[in-house]
């Protein structure tokens, strides 16, 4: 049938050799009769080189890295029983080895014969996307070239080997490897396989090395000023490499800011803990059942009745297992936090919402502060206020004030151009504007920003218990040290109702409102 | 109505704006080289708005801008109250150069004398009606009270009447426009700016509200600026049409100018779908009596013609053809000063004249 064989040219075109097979699975694809368990044979024993001869650089990086997986397993495999045998007189090793060993065997075989499976399953169903796509675009790869099989034959020659090699051997540790580059400048003999071991195969290889630098430090002179001292490292003291001297580069900024601008830090950690006290005497110094009832009353007031429950159960809990004055203390702090990221946060917001300039810079900035860990703020915040809850709060803020100038940017940059423009029509000057529309009109994504922002702070809080922060995050710490398994997992119940309660009740009141 | 003794209420003089980083380049081209809209695209990467536009509008006049989408109208009226910045050329409102107003000046420009409603009625979602068409006087802070009161009056004009304490999203499209259209009005401006008022609206409401519109500005005779895409809608509107094409206006005129004499092709091909029975005057259609005469016609006698006045359009005439062996004959007072016979007639419907 004429018919037939035109449906079919652009298949056996696109296909070249073997295309009445392709011609045909790509058919049944269209007409969606293809068999479930359908596989591609050629696919199947060919793995990456068919799909490097068809042009597939999808599929051949699947297929390349299943059989480079499988093989490593067995490289694995060889050198962990190598390594039982050559530990054969210490029992307990010989048994770690073997089990090493075995699981590695049984990993490489799994992952062949179940990879292989899946490649095959998948080629001919990838293989017509690239087909879809070579209709829409001549140049994309079609038919069998053998060019692209050299060049796959070269990247594979080029990574395969050390891969295998790598796999075979104990890779030396960095120390290791520092010591025997001493060892080479003072001329010691070296073996080949050791220094390319070091180089190759461990960590990424110290290319230089740096002269000590002086040690910094601030002492104070005879009129009890403190000065800078500078002490040059001993003779005969070794060279240090590139993260050492930045590390001591980093300290002496820090050192000497804080001996020098000290007055600066004091002056800080007083304005956190007088607003603190005052928030923690509402939270603390209030009885418990004037307290309780307040709660109460607001998360009614703000969020419904169900709620309302919820959160008097919570509080239930954390009143009968002891943690009433822990989880105010906790409150406090959050609510300390919160507030000092909502009074940063909305105006650099707007900022951020309004200008491109300052979009630019400081976006990349609350990238860093967002995927940086949590606990690392805490160094910082102790390098500069020593521990309590001043720099507790601090590095809470850092970690929990993104959202707000996030949120409140998105709210401000989504208003739209045609409200504003009639807003200017009539007449209102840049602050009008702001109080008027933007911010009004930014008010939902604000407040999301502040639920965010309070959450976050519960969250930091806790952690910044490792720095002397208290509260509840404390008991949790204090768990941990003495593997009080029970009291800490209490606590954890506790610290997890507390957000929960602060979530719905915030979330409700938002939804409440638009 | 072109009459020139009356005051120009707003001017535009020989107005450019050219957007782009390269505009002043641009300009400086275009009118050594007269560049088209294209070639200026392409050589600047800037695009032509407005082209060397003079206009002018009198007091209490309706004056329509007419074109298609992207001809720049929307740019041309946003340099009125100033909200775009002409690349050259000078706009005048009540005699006062809008470009050298001090910021305060131009604040309150916008606030008190000029009012606009926009295609997208661009209400504010999170204020009543009430609120939102007092939002002029409140950014002159002008008192809650008084606001509320002048709100409410305005209510009533526009027959919003009960809907004060809405919130726009709880009101049907014409109703939002209603609530532009007040909004506009509050401050009671001299000059209205409106920017495709109607074209997001179903032909019917749209009627309704031209008429609505036009009741209201006979009574309170505000200089209107009436921008649509719709030459139906300009005819009905406007006692002048200005036709944009590409940034130019390529012709000014009242509505039967614009019917019966096209500048151009482009002009023509908008009105070769309009129908002129109530747009083309008999004046327009009638043969001059002398020549009718000097055909070698012969006139039937006065008596046994129906007769018309020359500002009778030709809806008029043609009621009074029917049934009709004789020609109509336009009288001035009491001399007869033309002839419309059948043939004229339809030839005047079909537009030539
Ligand atoms: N802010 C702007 N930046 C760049 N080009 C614009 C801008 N505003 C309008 N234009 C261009 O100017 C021309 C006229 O636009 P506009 O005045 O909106 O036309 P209209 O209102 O007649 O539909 C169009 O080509 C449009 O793309
Ligand atoms: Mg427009």
């Amino acid at each position: 049938m004429s018919s037939d064989d035109d449906i079919r040219k652009p298949f056996l075109e696109f296909a070249g050799p073997n295309g009445a097979y392709y011609a045909n699975v790509f058919l049944k694809i269209q007409k969606a009769t293809l068999n479930r368990t359908h596989l591609n044979p050629v696919a199947l024993v060919g793995s990456f080189v068919w799909a490097a001869l068809r042009g597939s650089w999808l599929l051949f990086t699947i297929g390349f890295v299943i059989d480079l997986v499988a093989a490593i397993n067995v490289a694995l495999y060889f050198k962990f029983a190598k390594a039982a045998v050559d530990n054969v007189d210490r029992a307990y090793l010989v048994e770690r080895y073997e089990g090493w060993s075995e699981s590695h065997i049984i990993a490489a075989v799994v992952i062949f014969i179940l990879g292989r499976l899946l490649f095959s399953w998948l080629a001919d169903r990838l293989y017509v996307i690239q087909y879809n796509r070579w209709r829409i675009n001549n140049s994309v790869n079609s038919g069998v070239s053998l060019t692209r099989l050299v060049i796959v034959t070269i990247v594979s020659v080029l990574i395969v080997p050390p891969m295998i090699y790598r796999a075979s051997q104990f890779s030396p540790d960095a120390r290791t490897c520092i010591k025997q580059d001493r060892a080479i400048d003072r001329g010691e003999e070296v073996s080949f396989k050791a220094r390319f071991d070091c180089f190759a195969i461990g960590e990424f290889p110290t290319l230089f090395w740096i002269d000590r630098p002086d040690q910094i430090s601030f002492p104070r002179d005879e009129n009890g000023e403190r000065i800078v001292q500078r002490t040059p490292p001993r003779e005969g003291s070794p060279p240090v490499n590139l993260n050492t001297l930045v590390a001591q580069k980093i300290d002496d900024g820090i050192g000497y800011v804080t001996v020098f601008y000290a007055f600066l830090f004091d002056e800080i950690t007083r304005l956190l803990r007088t607003m603190l006290t005052a928030i923690t005497s509402v939270f603390v110094g209030t009885p418990w059942p004037v307290t309780m009832g307040v709660l109460l009353f607001v998360a009614y007031r703000m969020a419904g009745i169900r709620t309302t429950i919820f959160v008097g159960a919570s509080l239930i809990y954390l009143a009968l297992f002891g943690f009433w004055q822990t989880a105010m203390d906790t409150l406090s702090l959050v609510v300390a936090a919160s507030i000092i990221c909502v009074v940063i946060g909305l105006p650099t917001g707007i900022w951020v919402g309004k200008s491109k300039r300052a979009q630019f810079i400081v976006t990349p900035i609350l990238d860093v502060m967002q995927t940086i860990p949590s606990f690392v703020y805490l160094l910082p915040a102790i390098a500069f206020f020593s521990i309590g809850k001043p720099p507790g709060i601090l590095a809470t803020v850092i970690f929990a004030a993104p959202p707000m100038v996030r949120l409140t940017a998105l709210g401000i940059r989504q208003v739209s151009e045609d409200t504003k423009e009639a807003a200017l029509a009539f007449g209102a000057n840049p602050r009008q504007l702001l109080t008027k529309v933007e911010l009004p009109l930014a008010l939902p994504s604000i407040m999301a920003g502040i639920n965010q922002v309070v959450m976050m702070s519960l969250s930091m809080v806790v952690i910044a218990a490792l720095i002397g922060a208290g509260g509840m995050g404390y008991i949790v710490t204090e768990a941990l040290e003495n593997t009080e398994t029970g009291r800490g997992v209490l606590a954890g119940v506790g610290i997890a109702l507390l957000a929960m309660m602060i979530d719905r009740v915030v979330q409700k009141a938002n939804l409440g409102r638009r | 109505m072109t009459d020139s003794s009356r005051a120009n209420v707003v001017e535009t003089r020989n107005v450019w704006k050219i957007f782009g980083d390269r505009a002043g380049e641009a300009l400086e081209a275009v009118r050594r080289d007269n560049l088209s809209k294209d070639e200026v695209l392409e050589r600047f990467d800037a695009v032509v708005g407005v082209r060397d536009v003079s206009i002018s509008a009198g007091a209490g006049e309706i004056f329509c801008i007419m074109g298609l989408s992207g001809s720049g109208k929307s740019t041309l009226v946003r340099h009125i109250n100033r909200l775009i910045e002409p690349t050259a050329g000078e706009i005048l409102v009540n005699g006062v150069n809008v470009g050298m107003l001090k910021p305060e000046e131009l604040l309150a420009m916008r606030a008190e004398s000029i009012g606009m409603v926009f295609q997208n009625m661009a209400l504010l979602p999170h204020r009543t009606v009430r609120d939102n068409i007092a939002f002029a006087l409140e950014l002159r802070n002008v008192d809650i009270f008084t606001r509320n009161n002048v709100a409410d009056k305005v209510i009533e004009l526009v027959s919003l009447k009960g809907y004060g304490d809405r919130y726009p999203s709880e009101l049907s499209g014409g109703m939002q426009q209603r609530v532009g259209l007040a909004r506009a009005l509050a401050a009671d401006p001299d000059i209205l700016l409106m920017d495709e008022p109607f074209s997001a609206l179903d032909p019917l409401i749209r009627r309704g509200l031209q008429d609505e519109f036009l009741e209201l500005s006979a009574s309170m005779k505000k200089t209107t600026l009436f921008i649509t895409h719709d030459l139906d809608e300009a005819i009905r509107m406007g006692s002048r049409i200005a036709i944009m094409k590409d940034g130019e206006i390529v012709q000014t005129g009242t509505p039967e100018e614009i019917v019966t004499k096209p500048a151009d092709d482009y002009v023509a091909d908008f009105v070769a779908g309009i129908s002129k029975l109530r747009l083309v005057y008999a004046h327009t259609v009638m043969i001059h009596i002398e020549e009718f005469e000097s055909r070698g016609s012969k006139l039937p006698a006065i008596e046994e013609c129906p007769r018309a006045h020359p500002e009778d359009d030709l809806d008029k005439l043609i009621g009074l053809a029917v049934n009709q062996e004789n020609p109509v004959i336009i009288m001035d007072d009491s001399t007869p000063v033309g002839v419309v016979t059948k043939d004229a007639l339809l030839r005047g419907i079909q537009g030539e004249t």
